[in-house]
């Protein structure tokens, strides 16, 4: 038996126990297979909970949360408030825990695992006093260690507080010394956060919990007028923005927009929600209804401030402001750019790029237009199929030339007209370059027009025959 | 298939001359002009964008109207690739004619805020389509779309997941100044009279050009100005030329709510930027170019 239930320990059952054992005491008992995935995915279901209080929060497994209180506390009116705050919540969520504030990491985690957590909490105060009685294995040490020390007699880690460092250090490893200080404050030890800090936040808590979408609307602009102060301070902008709405029943649903240039403009912001939360629809359960909303910007960037009213100018953040909302709705891949890449190869000459990831810029068509004035680059297809497409029932007049009809999608198409080859190379330096590819420009009969190639060159590939795709089409 | 009409009529050719039907004529486009600015369809807010080919160009009464809705439908599944690339050569007109910036302070603008500010040119194009049809007819191609005459830089491609993200994005790229023209292909079905009317609205919000993309003929009612049909155009002589030469279409303007249809084979000058009827095709026959209810064009 790995951990116990309250009604189990009134019986007299320790974890540890053989199951068979604890069976034989008690046949009613219950046993559910431990589940390590689903414990360490409710270990972050409640950490998210804990999102509330700080955002410096970090996993300690495979029980444990700790949290960077450091300069928040007094929003919840002090430490020993705040503490009780969060049992009270666990509580209410039906989690028995068990929480100790303390100036390092090292003796928080060791008080709320093996001491009196009824004591008054204070962050400043020394803790040796505090750790002097509690077991060595609260220094968060190997098995092996407590054992060895065990076995010399050491038991508490007021026995080992005055002892010589370097006879210590010799005998159980320079593990006990590092764990010793950073309980003790000596060492810092860093707590890494399970999300990145953002560089910008305002939150806003309901004493009634909100769960229309007006509401959330109003406190996201409200939060956004916040943030504006603190933006234009440094004179940055937003250019991801992230939405926590924390639920009463300790869910925490994330929401983030991004923009294409930096923005301030609160309303600006609360229109960017307004189109991700119509996209996410029902997605956003209220429950009961949000005690917190927060409002975080995730990447800042320097914001110009701009002079509104010249041409062109006007012409870019109009561009970009439907950018965002068409972006904030549909999903960020979806609203695209042409690029112009530096490649011969027709498929790899044009990219398409997230228009919110584009600065703004030529894209590169004007290096695309130089190239094909100086090398008389022939024809491109108005569309670009996404894969070549093979076609059947090919038959060339001449074995190098262009097919006089072929079946493309059950359609049979009689070429009357065609230009080429152009040949391409494959990426040679490549190994999935590919053979080399022959071009024709083909127009059918009832003048469809298709951008076709042959696979490989015909001396190559004979006596197989040639393999035929369609790459594109023409207007 | 291949005739070519030559529309006629005494409106589509004003006549210094004319008699009395013609000033009646006059009078009532004038009226119905005005009800229809009342509605807020009419879109004749901005200059006439005109085609380039005068016998088409006096069929739309000048060019088509600058905040207006169009259709364009495929004539078949498989000549959609006529379809936008008549759609995106109007596109490249379209930026090529709105090269300079607008003047500051145009009569469309004073009427909408009353603010005097200076106008977004409207020089950018967004073309949009469901995942399927892009998967099936393949994206657009930037090297594909220069040649033509569309710079790459000035187009934003949209991705819809369903029709219904088509129909929103057109119209919320309508509303939007720094766009010139909004192309969204669909497929033609379950797109009703409401959904077009509300793209009507938005093009004349944002003066802008508003161009609806069937991969196949639709004939439910709709608030677009002008519906065509396009399919890809063969050469008839096929002895005279072996080259494929520039983008052709056998364009059938089957409505038209300001004048006469027709039909007509137009080939695309990508240097200058307009259309061209196609030199060496002869004139046929007279299509019908009446009302659409006189009419019998397939």
């Amino acid at each position: 038996m790995l951990a116990i239930d309250a009604a189990a320990e009134q019986l007299g059952l320790t974890a540890g126990l053989a199951l068979a054992q604890a069976r034989a005491m008690h046949p009613t008992l219950t046993a559910v297979p431990e589940d390590q995935t689903a414990d360490a995915r409710l270990l972050d279901a409640i950490a998210e909970t804990c999102q509330r209080y700080t955002p410096l929060v970090a996993i300690d497994p495979p029980d444990g949360i700790l949290l960077d209180i450091g300069g928040c506390a007094h929003l919840f009116g002090g430490e020993e408030k705040l503490r009780a705050d969060l049992l009270a919540r666990m509580t209410r969520l039906g989690f028995s825990a068990r929480a100790a504030i303390a100036v390092t990491i090292g003796a928080a985690s060791a008080a709320a695992r093996f001491g009196d957590t009824t004591i008054q909490a204070d962050s400043t105060r020394d803790p040796r006093g505090r750790l002097a009685p509690l077991p060595l294995a609260a220094l968060r040490l190997p098995d092996e260690t407590v054992a060895a020390l065990a076995r010399v007699g050491l038991k508490r880690i007021g026995d080992i507080l005055d002892l010589p460092r370097s006879p210590l250090a010799v005998r159980f490893g320079a593990d006990l010394l590092r764990q010793l200080d950073r309980a003790l404050g000596r060492e810092d030890e860093p707590l890494t956060p399970r999300l990145p800090v953002a560089p910008y936040v305002a939150e806003k808590s309901f004493h009634e919990p909100i769960a229309r979408e007006e509401d959330v609307l109003a406190s996201v602009e409200r939060l956004a007028a916040r943030l504006k102060t603190a933006l234009a301070a440094r004179g940055d902008g937003a250019r991801r923005l992230e939405l926590a709405l924390f639920r009463t029943d300790g869910a925490v649903k994330r929401i983030a927009a991004g923009t294409s240039r930096p923005v301030r403009d609160p309303q600006m912001i609360r229109a960017l929600f307004v189109e991700r939360l119509a996209a996410l629809g029902d997605e956003i359960d209220p429950g009961f209804g949000f005690d917190l909303a927060r409002l975080s910007v995730l990447n800042a960037e320097p914001c110009r401030d701009e002079q509104i009213g010249l041409g062109t100018r006007e012409d870019q953040i109009e561009l970009d402001r439907l950018i965002d909302r068409l972006s904030a709705r549909l999903g960020r891949q979806r609203v695209s750019r042409l690029l112009a890449r530096d490649s011969h190869i027709p498929e790899l000459a044009a990219a398409v790029m997230p228009a919110q990831a584009m600065t703004r810029g030529e894209f590169g068509w004007d290096a695309f237009r130089r190239f094909r004035a100086e090398a008389g680059l022939s024809s491109r297809p108005l569309r670009l199929l996404a894969k070549p497409e093979p076609i059947a029932d090919v038959f060339a007049l001449v074995p190098d030339g262009p097919p006089a009809r072929f079946r493309w999608r059950r359609a049979l198409h009689e070429v009357v007209r065609a230009e080429g080859p152009e040949r391409i190379e494959g990426a040679w330096w490549s190994e999935k370059g590919g053979p080399a590819r022959d071009y024709f420009r083909v127009e059918d009969k009832a003048g469809l027009r298709f951008w076709l190639f042959r696979a490989g060159l015909y001396r190559d590939v004979a006596p197989s025959p040639p393999r035929w795709f369609v790459h594109g089409l023409y207007a | 298939m291949n005739m070519i009409g030559w529309p006629m009529t005494a409106a589509a050719r004003p006549n210094p001359s004319a008699g009395e039907p013609t000033a009646r004529i006059d009078q009532l486009r004038r009226q119905l002009g005005a009800l229809e600015a009342a509605t807020g369809l009419a879109g004749d807010c901005g200059a006439l964008f005109a085609l380039g080919t005068p016998v088409i160009d006096a069929a739309l009464g000048g060019g088509l109207g600058g905040g207006t809705l169009h259709e364009i439908a495929a004539a078949r599944e498989a000549e959609v690739l006529a379809a936008s690339g008549f759609a995106l050569a109007l596109a490249a007109r379209r930026i090529s004619l709105r090269g300079a910036p607008a003047p500051i302070g145009n009569s469309c603008n004073a009427r909408n805020d009353g603010r005097p500010v200076s106008v977004p040119s409207g020089r950018n194009v967004l073309w949009t389509a469901e995942d399927l049809l892009l998967a099936e007819n393949g994206a657009l191609y930037g090297p594909g779309l220069d040649e033509i005459g569309i710079a790459p830089e000035r187009l934003i491609t949209v991705a819809a997941p369903c029709a219904r993200d088509v129909l929103w994005t057109m119209e919320e790229a309508l509303r939007c100044r720094a766009v010139g023209m909004v192309i969204g292909e669909m497929r033609p079905r379950g797109i009703d009279q409401v959904a077009t009317r509300r793209l009507a609205l938005a093009a004349a919000a944002g003066n802008a050009l508003g161009i609806i993309l069937y991969t196949a003929p639709d004939d439910a009612p709709s608030a677009a100005v002008t519906r065509w049909t396009i399919g890809a155009a063969s050469f008839l002589d096929a002895e005279q030329s072996h080259d494929v030469g520039s983008p052709r279409f056998l364009a059938r303007l089957v409505r038209n709510r300001r004048g006469p249809l027709g039909t007509w084979i137009v080939e695309w000058n990508s240097v200058e930027q307009r259309f061209e009827l196609a030199t060496h095709s002869e004139p046929v026959a007279g299509a019908a170019f009446d009302r659409p209810h006189h009419t019998a064009v397939a």
